[in-house]
């Protein structure tokens, strides 16, 4: 866990404590119970008889749920308590917490068990960027419950504790009074649990004590998650943790968008900040989690759809047909001080929408869903054609209309620095960075596919492909830079190119964008010693104006960026540097417990030996606990053509034996088979192999 | 000159049929209140086909706010989304069908 925090999490409700179990946050410290984006809980401090407790160990239960040991004293070399403390926690819907006390010795005790409580109701944006607030606070107690609450306007936000043992509660928390006898024990059940709006009904807790199975919001439990999904069965013992790993966290980032209600679950971004519907990143999870369970793509595309936009917004950056970028719950959002209700500036969900939709049909066979978002699909190609080009030169461009709060890049690699000239300089705005073009060229094909095929439109589907091939030969004649045969990172506002080296060039590769004739050109310079670390391609290459071996966008290496990188490879017929690339991550995934990180520092393999962590805030992220599962796709080459599905392993030789069992899709289950071939070379001693399809 | 309400759910009213709520069939009641006065719109859509009445029926998502409010968001001033999270407007039932609803709402004059 990162810096000692524990972090169990129920849909988007979620706490964040220290190893004692305790929270004590400031207004930018990400610690507390938050829901729908707000704090509801800053301070909970278990003392007893006036003393903080000193953590023995913890156990993190499931992804809902822990448990700290504790016992009585701070700042000992060693331990010899006659008390122990164990408090079990778990969250939804608020949170339960069973707090025991068991008495060790011979002599019966009395305690003054105590604990503190007080809430900030800070907005998630205002723990991020340590804003204050601007309503009124109270703190009440009733009957045997202490009430906390914060009002703004028609902004109402409460938490109310209570306890099962007789306390005696005061605005500041409970204390206990209490006798333990000899070998004895004392328990009492903590109620945390959450309200909005006037006169608004408290959530009830969840979990209440002695019950112990996970009882997600979604449809399915995590056992019968894990049941439903392939089986892998496999000789490293590493590949099968990193596996089971991912299965875990992705049921945990499985979240159901309130709005649209309902119990069917998306992927959230990630945790904690980013625990809400995501355009890029719950399309990019969908893709990368389709051979292994499609749920989350039909509630993704089926809420991204409900969502679409209509209007033409400045604040939200909002346009008919866009997809959105993210969307908020908290009081900023509320009170318009943050456009997330939701906000549209991100330019290429859209494109990746149909891209999703097309795949989850090749996968799934559901045609209903398809013709049932027909319209949403329309709307979304026509927004490529008729709001993204803002230069009017053919190519999709981002700017954003909201200049306060909207975002600069709205691509993924979306920091302030991402997108430079080899010199450093950064491009004044409009913007177009390559992969949108490759997006732009796939999901025309992919939409002429299901017009022919689904929709009944074939003019429709000649049109897109007509247009598809002309964004392609307009695309290999304007990106391409002839002296160091690749593709630019971007067309600045003047048509001219950004021509620094990045791993958008994979991007490329996997939406087929790129001439077959350019493509031994373009791998050459991926698995070249410039992008390719050895764990790795990095997001910008050594030797670019502004590599940083440990910059977010401009030398890390992303897992996620790494396995479509990978799917790239493949389209071209590189499967040997694709398993280079799988066999890289998945080596790196061993170094963090099989939970691969957001990011990772460039440096070369040979020189750190281990993978360096990008010191981030969230963790798992989604697209990183996605990318084994496509890793594994990839490298059992799984393809689903017609109503079959093709297996064309290369695996790592690191690897040995691999079976992948039960895939699910519109055969029924198949079962796939590989053995590790590939060699895993550094990056400096490597010739291509022979591009084949 | 009728209210920006009025004049939302009678134009809403008049285009019988909206292909942004084809995926729809439910109905909406919007109960607004003028200091103290209630007015009511009962929206009923059937894959897209509208009726609009100011019937008093049960529905499958309620929408309750003052009709000020009300105006201001048909009119372009304010967006429903924010209310909604504000706890300005309060709803009961489906909201789905209020997320479908939500966008034949009017842009923001500032962004035409």
């Amino acid at each position: 866990m990162n810096g000692g925090l524990v972090r169990i999490l129920d849909g988007n409700t979620f706490v964040v404590s220290d190893s004692r179990g305790d929270i004590e946050a400031s207004l930018t410290d990400p610690t507390g119970l938050f829901s729908f984006d707000t704090r509801f809980l800053s301070t909970w401090i278990l003392t007893v008889n006036g003393e903080r407790l000193n953590p023995l160990s913890v156990d993190d239960l499931a992804y809902f749920e822990s448990r700290f040991f504790l016992v009585p004293g701070t700042g000992t070399v060693y331990v010899d308590s006659k008390l122990s403390v164990i408090r079990r926690r778990a969250v939804g819907d608020g949170f339960h917490e069973e707090l025991t006390i068991l008495n060790h010795d011979e002599e019966p005790v009395e305690l003054t068990v105590r604990i503190e409580a007080a809430c900030d109701f800070a907005d998630l944006f205002e723990v991020k960027d340590a804003l204050q607030k601007k309503g009124a606070y109270s703190r009440r107690v009733s009957g045997r419950k202490l009430l906390l609450g914060y009002e703004r306007e028609s902004y109402i936000r409460q938490t109310a504790i209570s306890a099962s043992a007789p306390a005696k509660v005061d605005e500041q928390g409970l204390t206990f009074s209490v006798y333990v006898a000899p070998q004895g024990s004392w328990t009492t059940d903590l109620d945390v649990v959450t309200a909005a709006g006037a006169g608004g009904t408290y959530s009830r807790p969840k979990y209440q004590r002695g019950q112990r199975g996970a009882r997600p919001n979604m449809e399915r439990s995590l056992e019968r998650w894990l049941a439903d999904a392939p089986r892998l069965e496999s000789e490293s013992d590493s590949l099968r943790a990193t596996y089971r790993r991912s299965l875990v966290d992705l049921a945990a980032l499985r979240f159901s968008p309130p709005v649209v209600g309902g119990a069917k679950s998306l992927p959230a971004a990630g945790l904690p900040w980013f625990m809400t519907m995501f355009g890029r990143d719950s399309i990019f999870t969908s893709l990368q989690a389709l051979p292994f369970t499609s749920e989350l793509a039909a509630t993704t595309l089926r809420a991204l759809g409900d969502w679409q936009g209509t209007r033409t917004d400045d604040f939200r950056d909002e346009d008919p047909g866009r997809i959105l970028h993210e969307m908020r719950y908290g009081e900023m959002t509320a009170f318009e001080e943050r456009p997330h209700s939701p906000y549209y500036g991100c330019a290429d969900a859209t494109m990746l929408y149909v891209v999703l939709l097309d795949e989850y049909e090749r996968w799934t066979g559901d045609r209903r869903l398809v013709r049932e978002l027909r319209n949403e699909a329309r709307a979304a190609l026509r927004w490529i054609d008729d709001y993204a080009d803002l230069m009017g030169n053919g190519y999709v461009s981002y700017q954003r209309r909201n200049e306060e709060t909207g975002l600069e890049n709205q691509c993924w690699k979306d920091s302030w620095d991402s997108i430079s000239y080899r010199d450093g300089r950064l491009p004044g705005f409009p913007r177009a960075t390559c992969e949108l073009q490759g997006y732009a060229y796939d999901a025309k094909v992919r939409a002429a596919r299901l017009a022919r095929e689904v929709w009944g439109d074939p003019d429709w589907a000649d049109e897109l492909e007509r247009q598809a091939a002309d964004l392609k030969r307009r695309f290999n004649r304007d990106f391409w830079v002839e002296d160091g045969g690749y593709f630019a990172l971007a067309l600045d506002s003047e048509g001219k190119q950004v021509d620094s080296l990045t791993s958008n060039n994979g991007h490329l590769l996997w939406s087929g964008i790129v001439a077959k004739s350019k493509a031994k050109s373009v791998v050459r310079n991926l698995m070249g010693p410039r992008l390719f670390s050895g764990w790795g391609i990095r997001t910008l290459a050594e030797g670019e104006g502004r590599y940083n071996p440990i910059g977010y966008h401009v030398g890390t290496v992303w897992p996620f960026d790494c396995s479509f990188i990978a799917w790239g490879l493949r389209r071209y017929g590189f499967k040997e540097e694709a398993a280079q690339v799988a066999g890289g991550i998945l080596d790196a995934a061993q170094f963090f417990d099989g939970r691969l990180p957001e990011a990772f520092g460039g440096y070369e393999r040979g020189v750190t030996k281990y993978p360096v962590q990008y010191p981030t805030a969230c963790s798992p992220q989604a697209w990183s606990t996605g990318a084994p599962l496509l890793l594994l796709r990839t490298m059992l080459g799984l393809e689903p053509v017609d109503d079959r599905l093709l297996v064309d392993p290369m695996l790592p030789d690191s690897i040995g034996l691999v079976a992948l069992l039960d895939i699910p899709g519109r055969w029924g289950r198949m079962d796939a088979f590989a053995r590790g071939r590939a060699a895993v070379l550094p990056p400096r001693a490597r010739s291509l192999s022979p591009a084949r399809g | 000159m009728p209210d920006a309400t009025t004049e939302f759910f009678t134009e809403l009213e008049q285009r019988g049929h909206e292909p942004l709520l084809e995926k729809a069939t439910g109905s909406l009641r919007f109960d607004l209140v003028d200091n103290g006065r209630r007015s009511r719109w009962l929206v009923e859509i059937d894959r897209g086909d509208i009726a609009v009445s100011h019937r008093n029926a049960k529905a499958d998502c309620v929408l309750r706010s003052d009709k000020a409010l009300f105006d201001r968001i048909a009119s372009g001033e304010e967006n429903a989304v924010a209310a909604v999270l504000r706890g300005a407007i309060t709803i009961d039932g489906n909201r789905q069908l209020l997320v479908l609803f939500q966008r034949l709402l009017p842009a923001p004059k500032t962004s035409a």
